[in-house]
């Protein structure tokens, strides 16, 4: 039949390449976090030593994966991410975490102190400290922010699952991506509720990184109390089918 | 011997250890050298461009006891040591005042921002450089740090007690008084007064006592302070011509003297910047009718009222009027480091461990330093800071 395939002819036109096809999903739930790239767009590679390597140094494998690259279509790299040898994954998901408004400069200036209160901090712990103490005390802010937000990442969380018309804390595995996002919120939420009324947040947030590094404070608490909890939910472990 | 073998010591060990180095091997260190042992300005020349020279604690408090730039005594507090770099436009103003005739009227010297007018480079810092100067060649130091203060942010204004037309501003003139005790005491007591001031009924300073008196009766009693300190520019004013003393006047923020306030009256009415007696009494002191020493003044416009972002030549932020009383002086550019001051300061926060990052250290990290600050001296003390 001639109508039909006329209409169906327009709607291949009509779509643009790339664009993600409807795809079939359980009735009930919509997707929301979504990309309008579709699964053949390749990441950007970003790193400027990869482009440094002269060609002669390159293996078979990389040499084809080079000429593969050249046929592929690539994702635009986003505005946040540089090729900067400064740059660091973990500070930028930090500052999108604490940026409000989407005011990105204030966040990025609010982190900047906060890593430059912590170094001052540490210097003048330094200049008093005795030599053999000296050599134990760490200056550099991102290795004290990276250890303190791995001190802060909780083991095991906890999730309520329905059953027989209530919901229940069940302890349960966390990804590794969730663990980074629970520590970095619960310092973030930690810094924002509890703090005296006048100091303002890079004051603060230097603080909580420098006790949460000594693996004390109240971030480090929070993650032994949900710690307890999963310890004390561990009858329901049986309620996680996954 | 390699200069990265000495990083670990502690601060007070590199001093003597460059001096070995200095020696022994001046000119074939594979690496910039950033620091020099001479720490009196006087002697400071073409080859120590490039270098800090440090200023110890005790100097520090005699020489600036209002205070340095926030940032600098940040740096100073961290470190525990204060080292200016000697650059070529302080050197500039060293050469022109040791050569400097007393007899001739006080010359004027302007620092202000060389071609594109960017801020941060360097102008109160190479202020304080020569103030150090002028100090150890035991000058009288007149120093006003930022005058953009005294015509902003003033909670308490009083109507003036010697003309009923001025305003008093008690605290700032009392502080002033008691950090230009701290810089000049011995002076104070040389100085001898040539007319008799009446403060009240029961209080008045005779002909020929000693200044302290007059800086004394300020501090003590802070409504009569800006009275003090304008009496104290006058008797400066007068007695410098004798030559028993070298007067420098360095004013941070000459601008502020003709620009506007944002005070008000208590009708609500602006206040012109000669209403303020501290302003009238400065504004005649860096007039060039006087003999004996020199004037050294910054132009900013950080901190500055009512004036464009981008202005930056004296023109634009004196005003006619400024720029008309302060017709002729010597214009001094500061601008951005060379190459070699670049990799000075980067050598010098090398050396004191600012530059955590484990790419600071490389090519690859002093190469973006440089594209992300453009050599400019402040916003490259900001990089770093958190680098």
């Amino acid at each position: 039949m001639a109508a039909p395939t006329v209409k169906v002819a327009r709607g291949w036109s009509g779509l643009a390449l790339g664009v993600r096809r409807a795809v079939l999903r359980l009735p009930g739930l919509t997707q929301v976090r979504w990309s309008r790239y579709g699964p053949e767009y390749q990441d950007p590679q970003i790193d400027k030593e990869y482009y440094r390597k002269p060609l002669a140094q390159l293996t078979e494998e990389e040499t084809y994966e080079r000429e593969l690259r050249k046929t592929q279509v690539i994702k635009a790299a986003p505005a946040t991410k540089t090729s900067s040898v400064f740059e660091d994954p973990v500070i930028s998901k930090f500052t999108n975490m604490m940026m409000k408004g989407g005011n990105k400069v204030l966040a990025r200036s609010l982190m900047t102190q906060t890593l430059e209160a912590v170094k001052r901090k540490q210097f003048e712990k330094y200049h008093a400290a005795s030599a053999e103490e000296q050599a134990t005390i760490e200056r550099n802010p991102y290795t004290i922010f990276h250890q303190a937000l791995k001190n802060c990442e909780p083991v095991i969380g906890l999730v309520p699952i329905l059953k027989g018309g209530h919901f229940y804390q069940v302890p349960v595995p966390l990804a590794d991506r969730r663990r980074r996002f629970l520590a970095m919120k619960w310092m973030i939420a930690e810094c924002r509720e509890k703090k005296p009324r006048r100091m303002l947040m890079p004051e603060k947030l230097s603080q909580e990184l420098l006790e949460a590094f000594h693996s004390r404070g109240p971030v480090i608490k929070r993650k032994h109390d949900m710690h307890k909890m999963a310890e004390a939910n561990r009858a329901l472990a049986h309620y996680r089918w996954w | 011997l390699d200069p990265g073998r000495f990083l670990h010591l502690g601060t007070q060990a590199p001093q003597c250890l460059v001096a070995h180095l200095n020696n022994q091997v001046p000119n074939e260190s594979p690496r910039a050298i950033s620091r020099t042992l001479e720490n009196d300005p006087a002697k400071h020349g073409e080859q120590h461009v490039g270098r800090h020279y440090s200023i110890s604690v005790q100097e520090l408090k005699t020489v600036f006891p209002h205070g340095l730039p926030p940032r600098f005594a940040m740096q100073v507090k961290t470190f525990n040591e204060a080292c200016l770099m000697v650059r070529k436009p302080a050197l500039e103003l060293l050469h022109y005042l040791k050569n400097t005739n007393f007899a001739h009227p006080a010359v004027r010297y302007v620092l202000s921002s060389a071609l594109d007018g960017e801020k941060g480079t360097g102008k109160t810092l190479s202020l304080c450089h020569v103030i150090h100067f002028c100090a150890k060649q035991d000058w009288l130091i007149l120093h006003i740090p930022d005058a953009h203060l005294w015509v902003k942010n003033c909670r308490d204004l009083l109507q003036s007690t010697y003309n009923k037309q001025r305003f008093d501003q008690p605290l700032e003139a009392s502080i002033w008084l008691k950090n230009f005790k701290t810089a000049n005491e011995r002076f104070l007591s040389q100085i001898k007064v040539q007319d008799t001031y009446v403060w009240n009924k029961r209080e008045s300073t005779e002909k020929g006592s000693p200044l302290a008196e007059v800086v004394e009766q300020g501090i003590m009693r802070v409504r009569n302070a800006t009275d003090a300190v304008g009496i104290v520019l006058k008797e400066l004013k007068r007695q410098s011509s004798q030559g028993i003393f070298r007067l420098l006047v360095a004013v941070d923020g000459v601008n502020a003297l003709w620009g506007r306030t944002t005070l008000k009256r208590e009708d609500k009415s602006l206040i012109a910047p000669e209403e303020l007696a501290l302003i009238y009494n400065l504004r005649k002191m860096v007039k060039n009718d006087w003999q004996g020493g020199a004037i050294v003044l910054t132009v900013s416009q950080t901190g500055s009222l009512f004036k464009p972002r981008k202005a930056y030549l004296p023109q634009e932020l004196l005003g006619k009027e400024g720029f008309d009383t302060l017709d002729p002086f010597i214009p001094i550019l500061v601008s951005n480091y060379n190459p070699k001051e670049f990799e000075g300061c980067i050598q010098y926060y090398l050396e004191n461990n600012w530059l955590q990052h484990e790419k600071a250290h490389t090519e690859e990290g002093k190469k973006e330093l440089l594209f992300l600050s453009n050599r400019n001296p402040g916003l490259l003390e900001r990089l770093c800071a958190y680098l």
